[in-house]
């Protein structure tokens, strides 16, 4: 718990001097989580990421492209971070492709999940759930226990 | 200009900037001091209430879970207590309030909601993990006690407050709220304003105390200006008056200068030459005193007071400073046109012992007596003010001039006036004199000098002019001229007294006005209306010592004299100097042609009196006739 809250107190200040949220605050809300979810997507697969976000924008395509090679097809990437809510959409499977989401209560209902990062409290908050995790065969490095829920 | 140390002595504006900057510095020191002390002030004014309403729902909760042994158990069992506990917890909602909610930690030491007053679609799970962003959050379980975090990187929140909830000494429970941005914003609105108010009036102090510098500085400017004079560059009598005391005597030697004959200068070559001789002379004054340490200061028309700096070791170089004025001045050409020169001697007195004196004018006083005694001397030297010869020379004092006027001590002697032809008395001259408290008779030479240029001058010309008056009635055959000087005749108070005694009819031609000539009258329209109306009220006006100064012949036209008295100087020299003689002669000529009589002064012996004569002089005066005394009675006898 503290190794995390010390990654991520590093991992702000490391670019605290970027923090002009008043300015440009959705673009910096989401640069930190484009670098959460590259430091999560990492640590999961080993080859080199593919990126697919459904519906993606035109700032997040500017931000994730940063650290990611992004997919511009489901069926082409091998991790797939869902962040926006849309009814009943059908996406590829999650054969050979890992599916994150920012939705805590989307993760516990779809299996095809394996973890989430959210903001809870205005707070960002990691969420993976250990049978999934164990399902994929993913070794997430010790600082992530703290993360990990035994459902 | 000599540089003096009234004016360039740079502490007397830097102790004012330094201490009015330090006083600025501690200011703003106790300014921000304050700000910070305020900040927290408002700080808690603004949350107390908060804390005070968390306190107690946190009893509240405690309350509800009376029964527990178990709290996170209990809650996550218990759905109604849930369900109260979130009731409990929404009350703390408000606008700066974004969220309560209430979380334990579980054996990984993981923090998990148990209840959360969120709306539904930001409303935790029960059991859900929260990371939390800082360590701060373990430090509440070493300490035990409400806790206030700052959020530095969460840049919708400002702070959190938590309350442990304990069981048994352990902490079961912990309350948490956040509070948005928007409270610390409004904190920071009244801080800013605070210190835009405190800004504000720094800055106001700030433009009043440069403004003040700055006008400070004019002000010196214009007071520097104030304190020279134009026409020669050395102080005037401004400067005299306002630092005569802060002069300090035991470090000054005083002289006063006097230029010799300077109204002939004007009077032969005109003014401009005259003005052209005064600057030469300051001129040469500032290149002969030591820059640094001397006051030369323009305290009259002609008349210079000189300052010298004394050394610890005499008088020495002082007096050597005033020998150098003395000598460079009578060696000096002074220019009156582009190839003229004319040569210029000067009178001083100096005051060696100031320091002997209670205040600057008595010492001036003392140093004016000198020069006087110079000028007596037959001028073109300096003399040194001796206190002993001046015991038996001494001048009354004011004190005594004015006990004198209180006490009826003054009196006129009266010197007869003839016609030259027949000898016999046309006029007397009244005389004044003051009888001191020994008996003894004052004459004016120890009088005048005293009261030169102060009321009581006028004073005593009211006093001779009541006891003249009083004569003139007493003796209605007598005729008597009396003394004015310029400054008498533009005096409203004279003027009445004259007035009224012209109302007695035989009054006025019998008392005749003898007005030393002066550039004040043939310069003030007031002076020369005033005569004129004198005039048409009967009186005679005489021009007294002409020759001797002034001796302006167009002004005697204009103020219509009747009669001119020539100078008794120029008159004792007639016989053995010519120009004297043919002065004199030329005066008469004038005199004769412009309808003017004319008196001759100082007529002392039968020569005199036959030159007198042969020149067709209408009136004679002197001791050849008779001296100066109080009227005896068979005099009034006669008169009356």
């Amino acid at each position: 718990m503290r190794v995390f809250i010390l990654l991520l107190t590093l991992l702000a200040f490391s670019s605290a001097e970027n923090y002009t949220f008043l300015v440009q605050p959705y673009s910096k809300e989401m640069e930190l989580e484009a670098k959460i979810i590259a430091e999560i997507a990492t640590s999961s697969v080993r080859e080199k990421i593919e990126l697919f976000i459904p519906h993606m924008s035109e700032m997040e395509e500017k931000i994730y492209s940063r650290y990611f090679k992004l997919s511009s097809k489901c069926e082409t990437a091998n991790f797939v971070f869902v962040n926006k809510a849309v009814e009943n959409e059908i996406l590829c499977d999650n054969t050979n492709r890992l599916f994150f989401t920012n939705n805590y209560r989307k993760l516990l209902s779809d299996e095809k999940y394996y973890g989430a990062l959210f903001w809870n409290k205005s707070r960002p908050n990691i969420v993976f759930i250990k049978k999934r995790l164990e399902k994929r065969a993913i070794e997430l490095p010790k600082t992530f226990d703290q993360f990990i829920e035994n459902f | 200009m000599s540089n003096k140390p009234f004016f360039k002595k740079p502490l007397y504006f830097l102790i004012p900037v330094i201490a009015i900057s330090s006083i600025l510095g501690l200011l703003l020191l106790s300014t921000i001091k304050l700000e910070g002390s305020i900040e927290k002030k408002i700080f808690e004014i603004s949350t107390s209430d908060v804390f005070t309403i968390m306190n107690n729902s946190a009893t509240a909760i405690q309350s509800l879970l009376k029964e527990s042994t178990n709290y996170p158990e209990d809650i996550k069992k218990n759905r109604l207590l849930q369900h109260k506990i979130e009731e409990n917890l929404k009350v703390l909602i408000t606008p700066n309030i974004k969220y309560a909610y209430l979380l334990y930690r579980d054996e990984r030491g993981v923090f998990r909601f148990l209840a959360d007053a969120s709306k539904q679609e930001e409303k935790a799970l029960i059991d859900q993990k929260f990371d939390v962003e800082s360590p701060e959050w373990l430090s509440l379980y070493g300490e035990k006690k409400a806790l206030m975090i700052q959020h530095t990187l969460l840049h919708q929140l400002s702070m959190s407050y938590l309350i442990p909830i304990m069981y048994h000494d352990k902490i079961e429970l912990i309350l948490a709220i956040d509070f948005s941005i928007q409270k610390i914003e409004e904190i920071n609105h009244i801080i800013h304003l605070m210190q835009n108010g405190i800004l504000a009036v720094m800055i106001v102090v700030l433009i009043i105390l440069l403004f003040t510098i700055i006008q400070s500085i004019r002000f010196r400017a214009v007071k520097k200006t104030a304190f020279i004079d134009k026409l020669t560059n050395v102080y005037n009598r401004n400067y005299l008056q306002k630092y005569e005391d802060f002069i300090n005597l035991n470090d000054f030697i005083l002289a006063t200068l006097d230029i010799d004959y300077f109204k002939k200068v004007n009077d032969t070559y005109g003014h401009d030459v005259g003005d052209k001789i005064l600057k030469q002379v300051a001129n040469t004054l500032l290149l002969t005193i030591r820059n640094k340490d001397d006051i030369i200061i323009r305290y009259g028309g002609e008349e210079f007071l000189i300052l010298i700096k004394t050394q610890r070791d005499g008088h020495l170089n002082a007096l050597n400073v005033i020998e150098r004025i003395f000598r460079n001045i009578q060696e000096h050409p002074f220019a009156i046109s582009n190839n003229e020169t004319i040569n210029i001697t000067v009178s001083i007195g100096v005051n060696l012992v100031p320091h002997k004196s209670r205040t600057f004018s008595e010492a001036f006083k003392l140093a004016d007596i000198a020069l006087y005694n110079a000028k007596n001397k037959g001028r073109n030297t300096i003399e040194l003010y001796d206190e002993n010869e001046n015991i038996h020379n001494t001048f009354l004092s004011l004190n005594e001039i004015k006990e004198a006027i209180e006490e009826h001590r003054i009196l006129c002697y009266y010197q007869k006036i003839v016609d030259t032809q027949t000898q016999e008395l046309s006029y007397y001259e009244a005389l004044l004199r003051i009888i001191d408290k020994n008996g003894t008779i004052i004459t004016p030479d120890k009088i005048l000098p005293t009261i030169k240029g102060t009321f009581i001058l006028r004073n005593i010309t009211k006093e001779v002019l009541g006891i003249c008056y009083e004569q003139l009635i007493k003796n209605p055959l007598m005729s008597i001229n009396v003394n004015l000087n310029p400054h008498d005749i533009i005096d409203e108070t004279i003027l009445t007294l004259l007035k009224n005694y012209a109302s007695e009819p035989t009054i006025a031609p019998r008392l005749g006005l003898e007005i030393v000539e002066s550039e004040d009258i043939a310069h003030r329209d007031d002076a020369k209306n005033n005569l004129l109306e004198l005039k048409s009220l009967g009186y005679k006006i005489f021009i007294d010592d002409f020759g001797s100064g002034y001796s302006n012949f167009i002004y005697l036209t204009e103020i219509k004299t009747d009669y001119i008295k020539i100078d008794g100087t120029i008159i004792q020299k007639i016989l053995e100097d010519k120009i004297s003689f043919l002065l004199v002669k030329n005066i008469v000529t004038f005199a004769k042609e412009a309808h003017i009589k004319v008196v001759a002064e100082y007529v002392s012996n039968e020569q005199i009196y036959d030159k007198i004569k042969s020149l067709g002089i209408e009136y004679c005066q002197g001791v050849f006739f008779s001296t100066a005394s109080a009227l005896q009675n068979h005099d009034e006898d006669k008169l009356s």
